[in-house]
């Protein structure tokens, strides 16, 4: 059988042709016909201008014809006016009458076009778009304030849902208020203990209150918007590029400007223009190695990433030719790209040379200008100033845009990398934007601004189904949870989040906390007592403490020369593998009532015999009582070899010898670090590991956290059914919820049995469960809950669409 | 088990129907968008597709290439090493390959080779480069997050039975070594979105486990947590007082996971359920018990299923060094389950609807890294212009000049030889190449998706070959 026997031979629009003969060689409008219509037949049909009363801005327009008449017959290129004027000899009909005649192959490609049906890029038009937004910053008049709604966000969208007769959405009560705001600005559950608290408060300002709490606490919100971050700046902490070096990390950076506050201005610029390599990696973007087609090169995804990120605009078109889906040029995106260029820059278009080279340049020029001439790191500081210009409105709509989008759910222009199109609700726009710049670029600012609205503490808009049609604003739209806000709510309610990050940065900034006596000695085994140890010889710790009740706070400092592993509990909750570096851990999660074990296998560096040690220095807390220590001295066992499998200490420790002390005079010098660390740990427990601190996993990725080769501004917002299968079955979750229900039960042991079901639906949904919930949860837990089914309860309520999402 | 019938006679998908379809699915997923520019979709040859994928440069010349045989000797000069293996006979006039491939030999009659296909010179010679583009169409790096060959069809053709995944991925780990990450990058639905990504089973021996209760919980504990997550659901507050999109939308994908989790089919992934003889026919081993659950799979209905040896730096066939010694464990490792997954998929009247494609990212050479003249960096893991150690012999440099791709069923022809390389170095295609463009064509068109199919994408049309100009080779059809 041939294969034009089972092509279809069924006209299908106007592509039908090309695609039943497949022999012919394709047309591709957008890469060989709009250049030839451009190059030839733009300057008299298209725009504005309509010679002979022909215009081909449009397919429509075109297979209109002229006031001669039809001017292509579709299909028949033989038959075509269009054809017969760009062949013909005659100077008199021949198109275009002045210039150069269409070369050989381009005549060929009309021809070709034409036989095809004339086929067009959807929704393309020559002319220009319709909309262009405006560049410079635009301080609309405020509304009057109604019914004492006076936050400015409210006395527009007031202002716009009465010019269209549109009600109010409805106000949100305290608790869902409570647990939006929470999960919005911090990204974390409020607690229940929390949320009693806030429900009880009868002061008016209390929802004022609580929302400037949140923004105050730095720390949580560094760690929160560091994922939003992360993205945009394609930002990761392990990934393509990173470990040749052809991608660096502004981690650190990030995570300091964030916990600062840095004014956006400033933030940009030092994104821009860095002062410093340590925020460097976004302009850099990925070096892959090898060749890279003319549209990738590391100057064009400089330009794509500055157009992007900070200005909402897609250059990624235009890398390759004019764009056709909105105004920008191939010579403007080179321009942006040769600002970056360590080398002269040939154009390119679609991957083939032009034979020109660009000139650093700025989109914006009535802004200013670039000085081609300067040396790069000069142009990036010209370029960082046009950026953060006053006049530039364009960068502080974008970023207004995107928190709204974040905290609203939709943007007021949407999609969000999107500028280009029309917002909404410009007024909003434009002054949500000039208030950023009126506030110093505070971007808390801003987020205070939106959240303090009734518009943001309105319930969520109810839809009957997805997209948009003709969008009108009718209220906030429910977002779901990000992987890192599903998996730190988890850790949050069993008490479970990991001991160690990924991110390289210096959590909390460096706090300045009274330091913990240190009593502990450094150990190794007695083997060759007052002799060097072995070069990467392992030697393997462990201890038992028994509890008769559990500690408030309970929290260990590890190190090692040269490193080591921690087990508590056969679990891994630590590991270091610098003796510089030691390693604070919160015991909390991982203590149970009854034996504990903690086992360690540690082990020496170097290339001949060397000093090794380890160190150990923790405390146990009670509220109401001593507290205790847990620390390496000669009491400790100790074996030559790794650590039993999953750091279980056997029953009869046979083997086992005690641990000899060795001199410290080698590590005197970390003892400060120690106390701080120690201190830092005890202090609550410290701030549990968030999720975005964290490589991503399985689990994470299955709920749309970003491979960040790309940039990318928003997450899915919907739950599909691989998701849903590792929601059932997947190893991570299931793992996570049985350690949590063991651990849950173990912290709730002293505790009112009836409270639990309650304290679980104020964690997870911030309401309190109908006697219809309770009575199914107890049913489900039984008189005498296990873990067993503490798990499967918990199970059942953290897939619910309650809490997956944020409504 | 209760095979479902892959029915040859199944009338042509209306496409009406489909885009209507995919129409309202893009209304969920903001992003990808089919075209309006509708283009005609070829009849299809196949309705489900299994990739055979031998991942790290699976040498042609020492497969299904062969050439000039050197045999191992102490000192012969490097550039006399074309093959490692003598050529055999198979059951086709004509069609020779190499020793250690007895069982494939045996069922070349059902085969359609190709012996030219060729893939760029990217520079320096990266798997995880060149596997991106096999597998999605396009170099790395794109602007937007190109979607894997299977998410194409998960997304176009959906899959085929309503609660078997429609792109399963089988063999390959994702965490745990150095190109983990690059691996990652094409192993997704890219801009699509997950829903058509891939179902990964890195170990075919455990694939029961993901349709399965997680470990450690029986079945009616399963059920009973089902049940309790139903009933809470029910008492809801809100409860039928708004109809929300966006939950309803959450709820069915919920629903849809808990319906493949308590399905019949679910059975397809439990290789225990095989008997030992057809266990050990498969050979032991991952890539043979991964062809063995393939079978299983497109038996109930799969649309898509990958099985690779496993892509692991330095292993398998990304032979640096002693390649001669690796690929004879190689061969045996692919032989027989090969040779017996179209002898199962024939026996059960699948064949023929099924789409077999066996191949790699490039192939390999003793002497030239990436084609004659590259700038590509040498990585040949042991130099030398001689043969002095048996590590030594063997094809050690990443060749892509002329690679092996080899089809069974599908619609394509049957005993049928396609491009040729030369006899002598340097072993370029010299006749009739193949781009992966028109292979990927090729590979759509069989399974009824045109290569002009697009989508928008921050809109742009993203095409299922690259520009849309990959062409399908037609000599390839029966």
């Amino acid at each position: 059988m041939q294969l034009s026997s089972f092509l279809s031979f069924r006209p299908w629009f106007f592509l039908s042709l090309v695609a039943a003969l497949p022999s012919a060689r394709a047309v591709d409008f957008a890469h060989d016909i709009v250049p030839i219509l451009k190059k030839h037949c733009s300057e008299c049909h298209t725009g504005e201008k309509k010679k002979g009363g022909f215009s081909m801005n449009t397919r429509g327009e075109l297979l209109a014809g002229s006031e001669n008449g039809k001017v292509i017959v579709e299909g028949r290129s033989a038959e075509s006016l269009l054809y017969k004027v760009i062949t013909t000899g005659d100077v008199d009909e021949q198109m275009p009458p002045k210039g150069d005649r269409l070369s050989a192959g381009e005549v060929e490609k009309l021809q070709m076009w034409i036989d095809a049906g004339v086929p067009w890029a959807e929704g393309f038009a020559f002319k220009p778009a319709a909309y262009e937004p405006p560049l410079a910053p635009r301080r609309p008049e405020l509304p009057a304030a109604v019914e004492g709604r006076e936050n400015p966000v409210d006395r527009l969208v007031d202002a716009y849902l009465a010019a269209r007769q549109r009600p109010r959405p409805e106000a949100l009560g305290d608790g869902a208020f409570y647990r939006r705001v929470h999960l919005d600005v911090v990204g974390l559950l409020p607690t229940p203990e929390q949320l009693s608290v806030f429900l009880a408060d009868g002061a008016a300002d209390k929802r004022a209150r609580a929302l400037a709490g949140l923004l105050g606490s730095a720390q949580d919100y560094a760690e929160h918007w560091l994922s939003f971050w992360n993205d945009l700046l394609r930002n990761d902490y392990a990934g393509t590029g990173y470990i040749d070096d052809g991608r660096r990390q502004i981690s650190a950076w990030l995570y300091q400007a964030l916990l600062k506050n840095m004014p956006y201005d400033q933030f940009v610029r030092e994104l821009v223009a860095p002062p410093s390599a340590e925020s460097e990696g976004f302009g850099r973007g990925i070096k892959w190695r090898g060749v890279v087609s003319a549209g990738q090169t590391v100057p064009i995804q400089f330009a794509q990433s500055m157009g992007q990120t900070f200005l909402g605009i897609n250059l990624k078109c235009a890398s390759c030719h004019d764009s056709f889906i909105d105004r920008w040029k191939l010579d403007e995106a080179y321009g942006l790209a040769a600002v970056f260029a360590e080398a002269p820059l040939e154009i390119h278009r679609c991957d083939k040379p032009t034979g020109r080279q660009a000139k650093a340049a700025w989109l914006f020029p009535e802004l200013g200008t670039i000085d081609a001439a300067l040396p790069k790191p000069e142009r990036l500081k010209q370029l960082a100033a046009l950026m953060t210009h006053p006049g530039n409105g364009r960068l502080t709509r974008t970023i207004v845009n995107r928190l709204w989008h974040r905290l609203m759910g939709r943007g007021l222009v949407d999609p969000v990398d999107s500028m280009q199109g029309e917002p909404w609700n410009s007024d909003l726009l434009d002054f949500l934007a000039s208030d950023l710049v009126d506030h110093h670029y505070d971007l808390k600012h801003t987020i205070q601004l939106i959240c303090s609205s009734q518009a943001y503490q309105s319930v969520a808009e109810s839809l009957v189904e997805g997209g948009d049609r003709k969008y009108i604003y009718a209220g906030p739209r429910a977002k779901r949870l990000t992987a890192e806000q599903f998996t730190d709510a988890v850790w949050q309610i069993t008490g479970t989040a990991p001991g160690k990050m990924d991110a390289p940065v210096a959590r909390g900034g460096a706090a300045a906390v009274p330091g913990e006596e240190l009593t502990g000695k450094w150990i190794w085994s007695n083997d060759q007592k007052g002799k060097a140890a072995e070069a990467g010889e392992t030697v393997s710790f462990g201890r038992r403490i028994e509890l008769t009740s559990l500690p408030q706070a309970a929290a260990v400092v590890v190190t090692c020369d040269n490193g080591f592993k921690l087990w508590v509990n056969q679990k891994e909750v630590g590991a270091s593998d610098t003796w510089e570096k030691p390693v604070a851990v919160d015991l909390l999660p991982h203590l149970r009532v009854g034996k504990n074990e903690i086992v360690i296998a540690a082990t020496n560096g170097g290339s001949g015999p060397n000093v090794a040690g380890l160190f150990v220095e923790g405390r146990l807390r009670w509220t109401d009582g001593p507290s205790q220590s847990l620390v390496s001295d000669a009491t400790w066992l100790c074996r030559a070899g790794e650590a039993p499998a999953q750091g279980a200490l056997p029953g009869d420790a046979a083997g086992w010898k005690l641990a000899a002390e060795v001199d410290d005079a080698a590590w005197r010098g970390l003892r400060d670090t120690l106390r701080n660390q120690l201190a830092e740990a005890l202090r609550g427990g410290g701030p549990m590991v968030r999720a975005a601190l964290l490589k991503s996993d399985f689990l994470m990725r299955a709920l749309g956290r970003p491979n960040r080769e790309q940039i990318v501004s928003t997450r899915p917002n919907d739950l599909t059914t691989l998701e849903a299968m590792d929601l059932n079955n997947g190893q991570i979750l299931t793992t996570r919820l049985e350690e949590g229900a063991k651990v849950l039960l173990g912290r709730r042991a002293g505790q009112e049995r009836a409270a639990l079901v309650p304290w679980l639906y104020a964690f997870a949904y911030a309401r309190p469960p109908l006697p219809g919930e309770v009575a199914l949860a107890e049913e489900a837990l039984g008189p005498e809950p296990t873990a067993e089914r503490l798990q499967d309860l918990l199970w059942a309520l953290l897939i619910q669409p309650e809490f997956q999402m944020v409504r | 088990m209760n095979a479902l019938s892959l029915d040859p006679a199944q009338p042509r998908r209306d496409f009406l129907k489909k885009l209507a379809a995919a129409g309202a699915a893009a209304l969920l997923t903001p992003g990808a968008r089919l075209r309006a520019e509708a283009v005609v979709q070829p009849k299809a040859t196949a309705d489900a597709c299994i990739i055979l994928w031998m991942g790290g440069g699976m040498a042609a010349p020492e497969t299904f290439d062969p050439k000039r045989y050197q045999p191992y000797e102490k000192g012969a000069p490097m550039g006399n090493v074309l093959s490692t293996f003598p050529a055999i006979d198979t059951n086709v006039d004509g069609i020779r390959i190499c020793q250690g491939l007895e069982h494939i030999a045996q069922v070349m009659d059902r085969a359609t080779l190709i012996r030219s296909c060729v893939q760029p010179d990217l520079g320096s010679i990266l798997h995880s480069r060149h596997q991106y583009h096999w597998h999605t169409g396009y170099v790395p790096p794109q602007t937007v997050a190109a979607p894997h060959i299977g998410a194409w069809m998960a997304k176009v053709l959906g899959p085929r039975n309503p609660v078997m995944p429609a792109f399963i991925n089988i063999g390959q780990h994702l965490e745990g070594h150095g190109e983990s990450e690059e691996l990652k990058a094409f192993t997704t639905a890219g801009f699509f979105g997950s829903e058509y990504g891939p179902m990964n089973l890195p170990v075919p021996e455990e694939a029961a486990q993901s349709v399965r209760p997680p470990r450690g919980m029986d079945a009616g504990r399963f059920e009973n947590r089902s049940a309790l997550f139903k009933k809470l659901l029910d008492q809801h507050p809100q409860r039928g007082a708004v109809s929300d999109f966006q939950r309803e939308s959450m709820l069915r994908s919920l629903e849809n996971a808990h319906r493949l989790l308590s399905s019949k089919e679910r059975a397809a992934f439990d290789l225990s359920l095989e008997s030992p003889e057809v266990r050990e026919s498969y050979t032991a081993g991952k890539f043979g018990q991964g062809c063995l659950l393939a079978r299983r799979l497109v038996e109930n209905g799969a649309r898509f299923v990958e099985v690779t040896t496993e892509y692991v730096p330095f292993l398998h066939w990304d032979t640096h060094a002693n390649g001669h010694e690796t690929v004879e464990r190689l061969h045996q490792e692919i032989d027989r389950p090969i040779a017996q997954l179209v002898r199962d998929l024939e026996a059960r009247g699948l064949l023929d609807r099924t789409l077999i494609v066996l191949a790699s990212e490039f192939s390999r050479d003793a002497m030239i890294e990436g084609v004659p003249n590259s700038t590509a960096t040498d990585q040949a893991g042991v130099a030398g212009d001689r043969l002095e150690s048996p590590q030594h012999y063997g094809l050690h440099r990443h060749f892509t000049g002329g690679t092996n791709v080899v089809m069974f069923g599908g619609g394509m022809k049957r005993g049928h030889l396609y491009g040729e390389t030369a006899a002598e170095r340097p072993l370029v295609a010299i006749k009739n190449p193949v781009s992966i463009s028109d292979l990927h064509a090729t590979i759509f068109t069989a399974m009824g998706i045109s290569p002009r199919t697009a989508f928008d994408i921050e809109g742009r049309p993203f095409y299922a070959t690259l520009d849309g100009k990959g062409e399908a080779v037609r000599d390839l059809f029966a």
